[in-house]
């Protein structure tokens, strides 16, 4: 065995022996919890969650609908639909606002006195999870998407923003160096030369958002903020787990889809070769496996 | 310490004049080095790896400051210098026109043009691809190109600028003869008819003969004229 490989998992023995004097700590060496759980899971899966109620997505709940349409108007369709119309506009708008402040908070690009204040406004929104942001929406804007909405895009400029100044300062530096002896303006050298230069990882990032703000906006159902998980929130309140389950898959299947369109539309700016094609398989394989299966195409 | 390249009196309309420079980061990697650069010059610096070459460019282009000594370029600031880094200082994930259009950007102002201005940039653009012979890219993004046709991308964008003062670096390696050529003539003739300058660092010295007017070597670290009959081992290379 290799002296790399030793230390690594040294390294992991110590972090698990660690984790494990904190835990015990938290649970003040009460572990009693902890026997016989994997059965209990593994019935709550079996009993209450198995099968699923495949009526939640096959069955009429809204109006408007033909029989032969029934699917387009139950609750995990329209549900879904209106959390990722949520995600949808608070991505877009977040990252809109993000992309417009992040330039002035990267080092590279404005002097410290102006990074540091846009660095605080973007660490504010970020600093309150989406959740929370949305309990102190709701009693102003009232149940519905709108506080959701509200809440993501908040939080979508704090994340986001974080990570595209981080990208923006680690572009290559001879662009930058050329449009400055050039005479470009910081704007002209932002907009021209940094975004598009980091516009594999900007866009990257941006479908991240949209998958997270997904997920997330799943959770803010829970909270009365719209969505499909105000369904889900419904129907485990009531220990209908079965139910609950045709809500989770859905959610599962539209975030492994946007993963899907991640790569498609990463595929357009990565360097020549890096990407191929997507397919549904290499949504689902590691990486590793996927370029061996490239590999063994000849490609 | 030698007088390296003198200010000279007789010199008219110089572009860049450098006296009793020192360069380097925290410390010297050459000091006393003097230069002038007249309209319609061009210069290649010459010296081993490692003596200051490019940093003496980046010192002239504003990048680096200097320990000592003063420069002096007279350029405007918007447009004026054109800079072809070692790599290149492309945009790589976007089109050839973008990349060349940053400097056109800079080289075309409403001040001048008026309303026109927008067209004047566009036809820049498209002149300076064709004279490099990368028409046929023009809408591939650069990263897709050979490190040739990236090569002539900055060049042009350099052309676009019209700018008074090229500075560049190594800008020839990795062209073939006839590419080399093409890339001369286009740079020469801008340079002749614009009266604008050239600095070029280059490593290789039968090439940097090839292109300049004069050729100096950074050599001891010291700034001198390059002597003809030295051989590239007996000027330390």
């Amino acid at each position: 065995m290799n002296r790399g490989l030793n230390r690594l998992l040294l390294g992991i023995l110590f972090l698990l022996i660690l984790c494990y004097i904190v835990f015990d700590d938290l649970v003040q060496g009460d572990w009693g919890k902890i026997d016989g759980a994997w059965g209990r899971f593994s019935d709550f899966v079996s009993e209450d969650l198995l099968p699923p109620e495949w009526g939640m997505l096959t069955d009429a709940y809204y109006d408007g609908c033909t029989e032969d349409q029934a699917m387009f108007c139950s609750k995990a369709f329209v549900g879904m639909l209106e959390t990722i119309k949520m995600a949808f506009v608070a991505t877009i708008l977040g990252f809109s606002i993000a992309i417009l402040i992040s330039p002035l908070a990267a080092r590279n690009l404005v002097p410290i006195w102006v990074a540091v204040p846009a660095r605080i406004i973007m660490a504010m929104t970020r600093s309150l999870p989406s959740i929370v942001w949305a309990l102190l929406l709701i009693p102003p804007f009232g149940l519905g998407p709108l506080p959701g909405v509200l809440a993501m895009t908040f939080y979508t400029i704090g994340f986001l923003g974080k990570f595209q100044y981080e990208e923006m300062e680690g572009v290559r530096n001879d662009p930058l160096e050329a449009a400055r002896v050039m005479g470009l303006s910081r704007s002209e050298i932002a907009f021209n030369v940094v975004i598009p230069e980091s516009s594999n990882s900007l866009l990257s990032q941006l479908m991240f958002m949209f998958e997270y703000n997904v997920r997330h906006g799943t959770v803010l159902g829970l909270v009365g903020a719209g969505g499909i998980g105000f369904h889900l929130m419904f129907y485990m309140e009531l220990g209908l787990y079965h139910h609950a389950m045709t809500f989770l898959i859905v959610i599962f299947l539209v975030v492994m889809m946007i993963d899907l369109l991640s790569m498609g539309v990463r595929s357009f700016v990565n360097e020549e070769g890096d990407v191929k094609r997507p397919s549904w398989l290499m949504t689902l394989l590691p990486p590793n496996a996927m370029f061996s299966n490239q590999n063994q195409d000849g490609k | 310490m030698s007088i390296n390249e003198s200010a000279s009196d007789d010199a008219k309309d110089p572009i860049v004049i450098a006296k009793n420079l020192t360069i380097g980061y925290e410390e010297p990697l050459a000091s006393n080095l003097n230069l002038v650069v007249k309209s319609g010059e061009i210069i290649s610096i010459v010296g081993p790896s490692g003596v200051g070459k490019t940093t003496f460019l980046r010192t002239i282009a504003g990048m680096v400051s200097p320990l000592s000594g003063t420069i002096e370029c007279n350029v405007k600031r918007r447009g004026g210098l054109g800079y072809i880094p070692q790599r290149l200082g492309l945009v790589r994930h976007t089109s050839v026109y973008h990349n060349v259009d940053l400097g056109a950007r800079v080289g075309v102002s409403f001040g001048e043009f008026g309303l026109s201005w927008w067209s004047e940039r566009n036809k820049r653009v498209l002149s300076c691809v064709e004279a490099m012979g990368i028409s046929e890219k023009i809408r591939e993004p650069v990263r897709r190109l050979s490190g040739g046709q990236q090569r002539r991308v900055a060049t042009a964008r350099t052309l676009a600028q019209r700018p008074k003062l090229i500075l560049a670096d190594e800008f020839l390696s990795e062209l073939d003869d006839d590419n080399i050529s093409a890339v001369l003539d286009a740079v020469k003739a801008y340079i002749e008819s614009s009266g604008a300058a050239m600095i070029l660092v280059e490593h290789d010295i039968n090439r940097a003969k090839q292109v300049s007017d004069r050729m100096l070597v950074i050599d001891d670290g010291r700034l001198n004229p390059f002597i003809e009959k030295l051989t590239i081992q007996e000027v330390k290379f």
